[in-house]
């Protein structure tokens, strides 16, 4: 059972987060271990079990990025055995796989990421300056900037894809899919940079 | 995690950093990305025109400590070999050679990823037919 089943929620994006914390309180207590205390132990272990998928499905459904990449696997995204395949698909046929990240995208995070190490470096070698805390800073604003504007994207993303369903349009619901995961992608990258300067700031605070 | 030897080796030693000037027409520049995990790896190649050999490569990446090992030994591997020669590197010979964990093999396959795409781009300059097998120089 998925777990969009197991709350009986259509496999749609857009969720009312309030309401789910509702239902999985009202579920937890029904599922509650005393509850079961005098009862054989095969509804005892069948109680656990129903109580730890609530578990897993409550903490997968309520946080909205693991929340979408749930659904993209249940949609059958599987990022890397796709890439390994056109890995060996490139190696065959001698044509250059398509990267999944836009080129772009790529220069970018690598330009972002070599600016990073020269502070980084500089920071080593004690030239601990103001200048430098402040283009740290500037980035990270701007870093932070891009994560929410790419979590108002996904949540555009999401409403282009619950109309798909709702309409029974599977292009749409293509499309918003493969949007999905472009931006996903993009927002590792993102994240990862968020982490990086958020280390660097951290360790000259220190 | 425990990485093994050859990674810990390759990450605290990598071989080849750098980078070589993109626009030289000997240069090729392959740029790839592992959006699993936010990883992103520059590979580069200078091809000797006459013999098609692969001179000198250079690598950046930015990732974790798997996927600078097996960037690393991406470089040390292509280095005086033909270019047909490096385009039969598999992930799965990188993930040999560095006993890599199941949860890392993305990490070779972006290394393989690195390689052909750096292959690629000096194709794509010096007019060779992407599926071309280059096996022997012309002439």
């Amino acid at each position: 059972m998925n777990y969009f089943d197991f709350f009986s929620l259509p496999r749609k994006l857009v969720l009312d987060v309030a309401v789910l914390e509702k239902q999985f309180y009202a579920l937890s207590r029904k599922l509650h271990p005393d509850r079961f205390a005098a009862k054989p132990e095969a509804e005892q272990e069948a109680a656990l079990a129903q109580s730890s998928l609530l578990n897993d499905a409550y903490r997968t459904l309520k946080d909205p990025i693991l929340r979408t990449q749930y659904l993209l696997t249940l949609e059958g995204v599987e990022l890397e055995e796709q890439s390994k395949a056109a890995t060996d698909a490139a190696r065959a046929s001698g044509v250059e796989k398509k990267q999944i990240v836009p080129p772009e995208l790529l220069e970018e995070v690598f330009e972002l990421n070599m600016q990073l190490a020269e502070m980084k470096a500089a920071k080593q070698m004690g030239e601990d300056e103001p200048e430098l805390r402040r283009d740290l800073m500037t980035a990270k604003d701007a870093f932070d900037a891009r994560m929410v504007e790419t979590q108002a994207e996904l949540e555009q993303l999401w409403v282009a894809w619950d109309a798909g369903v709702d309409a029974g349009d599977d292009a749409g619901k293509a499309r918003a899919k493969d949007a999905m995961v472009v931006l996903l992608n993009k927002r590792s990258y993102l994240r990862n940079l968020v982490r990086d300067v958020n280390e660097v700031l951290d360790g000259q605070a220190v | 995690m425990a990485y093994s030897d050859k990674v810990i080796d390759h990450y605290n030693n990598p071989r080849n950093v750098g980078q070589m000037d993109k626009t030289s027409g000997e240069v090729g520049t392959g740029l790839v990305g592992a959006p699993e995990c936010g990883d992103v790896m520059r590979l580069q190649i200078r091809v000797n025109p006459e013999t098609q050999v692969i001179e000198d490569a250079k690598f950046k990446t930015f990732g974790c400590g798997s996927a600078i090992a097996s960037s690393s030994l991406a470089t040390e591997w292509v280095k005086g070999k033909t270019v047909a020669e490096a385009l039969e590197i598999k992930n799965t010979d990188i993930v040999k050679e560095l006993a890599l964990p199941p949860v890392k093999i993305h990490c070779s396959v972006l290394a393989e990823d690195a390689i052909r795409a750096a292959i690629g781009d000096w194709k794509k300059k010096n007019n060779v037919a992407e599926t071309e097998g280059v096996a022997v120089a012309a002439l």
